[in-house]
């Protein structure tokens, strides 16, 4: 890192040396200073990249996946509108109903009296890795670090609807949460289907590594649909209904759909060609040495993530010869169903040079990182084979 | 380490055109902290597409995209369903306004970062 920001400060020096020091440079050099020197105040948020204030989407650097369990003030932050501008856990009611035989309303206490199960999940914002769609989509521009691996505790969401009863008629499980919708905005409702909502490891989740809920993570009760899509697990949760269908509704479609066959980039796609997105896909991170970084070492540590939504990681692989050759990369001891491994791969390169180091993970259902993504008009789970480029001296 | 006077010279005038920014800005935007309050480019439509866009998101949003003409009409008149007050005169101008700003070619958006506290 250090050597990295050497090298971006002596650029900055050439940049600004002799004829460059021109009135007409001035605006980018005070855009390098204002980018320098800017930080924005964000209390409980630790160094996170601010893809958007209102509404709140914060997006974690690469570097900081090298921990399993990602800290709280570290995890991504996805927001489609206002965070609720009142939360009372003292008022806070979870209304059950729809297609059940006993309508319910519990309260914190009564929910924190169902039981806790613990699940340790990756969650990943459908739209990760949305700006390196091409050609580019519109939605917020995430770089690789929408995505995050914490414990969720809670009750599990199937023992709340066995408590209701849902009758032979419920077929889905609708989420809404307390999002302040602005304009005429579509409200954040989507569904999942019954299966996957009465499964032992889908929670009605109140805390996260440990600690009750942020505000920034859905507090005081969240949906936690693990190994789906981040937009599944519905936060500030205040009304389950079973429902005898999908939901309908813009972020069940037109939203969050992927086309049901390969579209050539750029093409439109038809509604009815396309099914709701679901599970995540498998993918690895390279979360060091970072890109661009100029290495001395004659031993590089390389390292980072590797995740398959409900699947698990089989093998990652690593490149440094432009895919030619691939080598196994060990597989970090911590794991759980639904959570990424740790990965690394100590790399001697023989010689100086600049290299691209790929990195490639494959998962227990034989679904191997391609290397180009499928495209979508909508950018989600891009899960190309990631790179970074380094020069060794 | 560095080319002292050349350097001191730069950044004395970064510090003063930094420092004129800056008391503008927080000038304009009264008690927001500097640099949380992200503006729209200049140009004939940026009163308006404030008015239509930054009612409900802030400019961030627009800012990072890079969308053609195509896509940006579909996001105006998405938006407009949405809420956005856009008069009929001027969709075209501001889809036109947004394209010329927030093209495929134009280089990357650069993302600020919330103030690190774990160390």
């Amino acid at each position: 890192m250090n050597r990295i920001s050497m090298n971006s400060r002596r650029a900055f020096l050439k940049q600004i040396s002799g004829a460059a020091m021109v009135a007409g440079m001035a605006p980018s050099i005070l855009t390098w200073a204002r980018a320098q020197e800017q930080v924005i105040p964000f209390p409980n948020e630790d160094g996170m990249i601010l893809r958007s204030f209102r509404f709140i989407d914060l997006e974690s650097p690469v570097e900081y996946f090298n921990s399993f369990l990602t800290p709280v003030p570290r995890f991504f932050v996805r927001n489609h509108m206002h965070e609720p501008s009142e939360l009372d856990a003292a008022a806070w009611r979870l209304e059950v109903g729809g297609e059940v035989e006993k309508p319910l309303t519990l309260s914190l206490a009564e929910l924190s009296k169902l039981g806790t199960h613990s699940v340790i999940n990756t969650l990943e914002c459908a739209g990760n890795g949305r700006s390196l769609q091409r050609p580019q989509v519109p939605g917020i521009q995430w770089g690789k670090g929408a995505v995050g691996t914490a414990r969720f505790s809670g009750p599990r969401l199937g023992d709340v609807l066995q408590r209701a009863g849902v009758k032979p008629t419920g077929k889905h499980v609708m989420f809404r949460g307390r999002d302040e919708v602005p304009g005429k905005v579509p409200p954040f409702i989507r569904s999942i289907p019954i299966e996957k909502a009465l499964d032992g490891d889908t929670l009605i989740a109140t805390h996260m590594n440990g600690s009750p809920l942020t505000k920034h993570h859905g507090f005081p009760a969240r949906a936690l649909v693990p190994g789906w899509i981040g937009a599944a697990s519905c936060k500030w949760l205040t009304e389950i209904k079973v429902l005898d269908a999908e939901f309908v509704g813009n972020f069940m479609s037109p939203g969050y759909r992927f086309p049901n066959h390969p579209v050539n980039p750029g093409d439109a796609v038809k509604p009815e060609e396309t099914h709701p997105l679901t599970a995540l896909t498998v993918k690895s991170m390279i979360s060091g040495p970072s890109d661009g970084a100029s290495l001395k070492a004659r031993q590089i540590a390389v390292h980072g993530t590797a995740w398959a939504g409900e699947a698990d990681i089989a093998k990652v692989e690593i490149s440094t010869d432009g895919g030619i050759h691939w080598n196994a990369a060990k597989l970090g001891h911590e794991q759980a169903h639904y959570a990424w491994r740790l990965w690394s791969y100590e790399w001697k390169p023989v010689k100086a040079g600049d290299y691209t180091i790929q990195s490639r993970a494959t998962d227990s259902s034989g679904r191997v990182q391609p290397s180009t993504a499928v495209w979508n008009p909508s950018g989600y789970l891009y899960n190309a084979i990631d790179e970074v480029k380094v020069h060794v001296s | 380490m560095f080319r002292r006077g050349l350097f001191s010279r730069a950044f004395c005038q970064i510090v003063a055109i930094s420092f004129l920014a800056l008391t503008s800005s927080l000038l304009a935007q009264k008690a927001v902290p500097a640099g949380v309050n992200a503006d729209l480019p200049a140009g004939p439509m940026q009163a308006k597409a404030t008015t239509a866009c930054l009612e409900c998101h802030e400019a961030r949003i627009i800012l990072q995209q890079r969308l053609s003409k195509g896509a940006w009409t579909k996001e105006v008149d998405k938006m407009t369903k949405w809420g956005a007050v856009v008069d009929p005169a001027d969709r075209d101008a501001l889809i036109e306004y947004l394209s010329a700003n927030f093209g495929p070619e134009k280089p990357p958006y650069q993302p600020q970062k919330t103030a690190a506290r774990m160390r």
